[in-house]
């Protein structure tokens, strides 16, 4: 309608931007994000909101590595270490007495040098090599951790102060679910924006191929690097959140099974999809306390390393691409009797035969 | 319409050696303003090569590349595709799991893009040029008859029409030197002809230099207005098409036969 109105511009009409479809899939979309969002505080109690919280927070993290692993396709075993490297910097500001704002740029700003430290070596290596170098930064980091005792508790781990945003607490879990959302969602808008930039196809096409990314002018060294600082500082700031929520961090918190558990979630729950970066977190944050919930804790790993296998092996695309995929079979085989059902379902001819062939 | 006319692509002296293998030896060819220019040869006569060390895929050993009379041998390949060469490969290399508008659209990047803050934050900075991005999306899909497929997965796509979305890719930003390497490699006689269509009809409404690597004779002599006939990793012979393929040398060379023997 409001195009249609703006007289005079008659050929503009086909732009791509005004695509109905997408604008008339957002709104429910989005009323559903907000009432699953809304969810927890009504129905769980403090012990689940307070998990939900660290969902939210790992959900950050997830998001950043979807960017650089799932995106552009490089693979990093340091992501744990960048949460840390926020986690850390994050208490010790607030040691020296420094308010949230301050914390959470100092968060940013080392974030981005440690991101940098990383990236260089993704200009020279890929694959397995570029994983073993990142490995070597966690484990680096992890000896600073356990060797600077004074500063971050050593092996023994250490209490972190509650974050206070006027009159919000995050060591109260209502409150800290709260918090957590607003760097969450802010993390979420930018990854389901990216996709739609130039910026995000660069990265998938050097993830898919680097050769095809030269040929039509893209700085592949640069894609990656800019990957890599846009997911450290994902994860550092989710660190900072994630220390803020806990209430205490110790190094195992952001050793290499950390990192690998992050990578876990990211192709668990599809990589490549903002939605699955949050099944993802969900997945890693509440799964192990749903097996202590039934009594065997032990039997997390076993199971995790058998899911992982499965989906490894059938559904690539995660949780997510199987939805789809489920999705897309249920559609056809209901596309022609619900047609007369829809009456407003558009003059979209080309939709329903291109689906399925049969 | 707004743009002046394409460049020629001159190649010097060329050499192009791959340890003790010349690949390409001292070649000098004329890829003229304006034309759809079909190299041919065997296998091995280094028509690849030559698209290679012309897109910058590939270290050049000796001579010059000109482009509107500019030396490009020694620039990257981003600079060249920024200077308006843009290749395509014999391999198809699409990313397999995105729609046929992402991977047409990542082709704009020859096209300004807004610096990476401004992208990650959807800064007003971005929406403008992603306006006219996909605008020249929308109108090259449609202009290679891909409409119907816009939003579908590439590897939903039969053989053909992924020929077509790396086609795509390379023509989003009209680039005045295109370099497409057997595209029609792996297609039928239909989906052959169907190609040299969509690139005749694409010259005519966007002029360029448009350099055709193919095996195919018909749709060499149908779509181009020059060939160059290379053997060995030099050129045997270049010209319109019927001088090139009436060349005793090509016929030895390219059909394995004489001028004389029956057709």
């Amino acid at each position: 309608m409001s195009t249609r109105s703006r007289t005079g511009a008659p050929s503009v009409a086909l732009g791509a931007t005004a695509d109905p479809r997408l604008k008339r899939s957002r709104l429910p979309r989005l009323l559903l994000v907000v009432v699953i969002a809304a969810l927890p505080p009504l129905f769980f109690d403090d012990y689940w909101l307070f998990l939900v919280a660290q969902v939210a927070a790992f959900a950050v993290a997830t998001l950043g590595l979807d960017i650089l692993y799932g995106r552009t396709g490089q693979m990093s075993l340091a992501h744990a270490s960048f949460m840390g490297v926020g986690a850390y910097t994050g208490h010790l500001l607030a040691g020296l007495n420094q308010g949230v704002a301050v914390q959470l740029l100092g968060v940013l700003v080392v974030s981005v040098l440690a991101g940098l430290v990383v990236a260089l070596p993704t200009l020279r290596l890929s694959g397995m090599r570029l994983a073993l170098v990142t490995l070597a930064f966690g484990e680096l980091l992890a000896w600073v951790l356990i060797n600077t005792t004074d500063l971050t508790g050593g092996t023994q781990g250490t209490s972190v102060d509650p974050v206070v945003i006027g009159p919000l607490d995050s060591s109260v879990p209502m409150q800290a679910y709260l918090m957590a959302l607003v760097p969450a969602s802010i993390a979420t808008l930018i990854v389901l924006h990216l996709g739609r930039t130039q910026m995000g196809r660069r990265m998938l096409i050097v993830r898919d191929s680097e050769t095809a990314a030269r040929s039509v002018g893209v700085a592949v060294a640069r894609t990656k690097v800019i990957s890599f600082l846009v997911s450290a500082v994902f994860a550092g700031v989710a660190g900072w959140l994630y220390a803020a929520v806990a209430g205490f961090i110790s190094p195992p918190d952001f050793n290499l099974f950390a990192s690998v558990y992050l990578l876990v979630a990211v192709i668990v729950g599809g990589a490549g999809s903002a939605v699955g970066a949050w099944l993802g977190a969900a997945y890693i944050v509440l799964m192990p306390q749903a097996f202590s919930l039934v009594g065997q804790p032990n039997l997390y790993p076993l199971v995790g390393g058998a899911l992982l296998a499965v989906v490894a092996l059938l559904v690539p695309d995660g949780i997510v691409g199987l939805s789809r995929r489920l999705a897309g079979r249920f559609r056809r085989a209901e596309d022609r009797p619900n047609h007369p059902d829809r009456p407003n379902h558009p003059d979209r001819p080309d939709r329903s035969t291109s689906g399925g062939d049969r | 319409m707004t743009s002046t006319s394409p460049p020629a692509v001159d190649v010097r002296g060329l050499s192009v050696r791959y340890g003790g293998f010349h690949a390409l030896r001292d070649l000098s060819v004329n890829l003229p303003a304006g034309r759809i220019i079909g190299v041919i040869g065997p296998n091995g006569a280094g028509k690849t090569t030559l698209l290679n060390a012309i897109s910058g895929f590939t270290h050049v050993t000796d001579g010059e590349i000109l482009l509107d009379g500019r030396a490009i041998q020694g620039w990257d390949i981003r600079r060249r595709v920024r200077a308006g060469l843009v290749r395509g490969f014999q391999t198809v290399r699409l990313m397999e799991r995105e729609s046929v508008l992402t991977n047409v659209l990542v082709g704009a990047e020859r096209l300004d893009q807004p610096n990476a803050l401004a992208q990650l934050f959807a800064l007003p900075a971005q929406w403008r040029g992603r306006r006219i991005q996909e605008r020249a999306a929308h109108e090259v899909i449609e202009l290679l008859g891909l409409g119907a497929d816009r939003d579908r997965r590439v590897d939903e796509l039969p053989f053909a029409s992924r020929r077509l979305v790396e086609v795509a890719r390379v023509l989003i930003s009209y680039p005045p030197v295109i370099l497409l390497d057997e595209p029609a490699a792996g297609l039928d006689q239909e989906g052959r002809r169907e190609l040299a269509a969509v690139l005749a009809r694409v010259h005519e409404r966007h002029p360029s230099t448009l350099v055709v690597v193919e095996h195919d004779v018909d749709l060499v002599k149908n779509l181009c207005s020059h060939v160059v006939a290379l053997e060995s990793g030099a050129v045997v012979c270049a010209g319109t098409p019927d001088r090139v393929f009436g060349d005793p040398r090509v016929q030895l060379a390219y059909f394995g036969r004489s001028a004389d023997a029956p057709a």
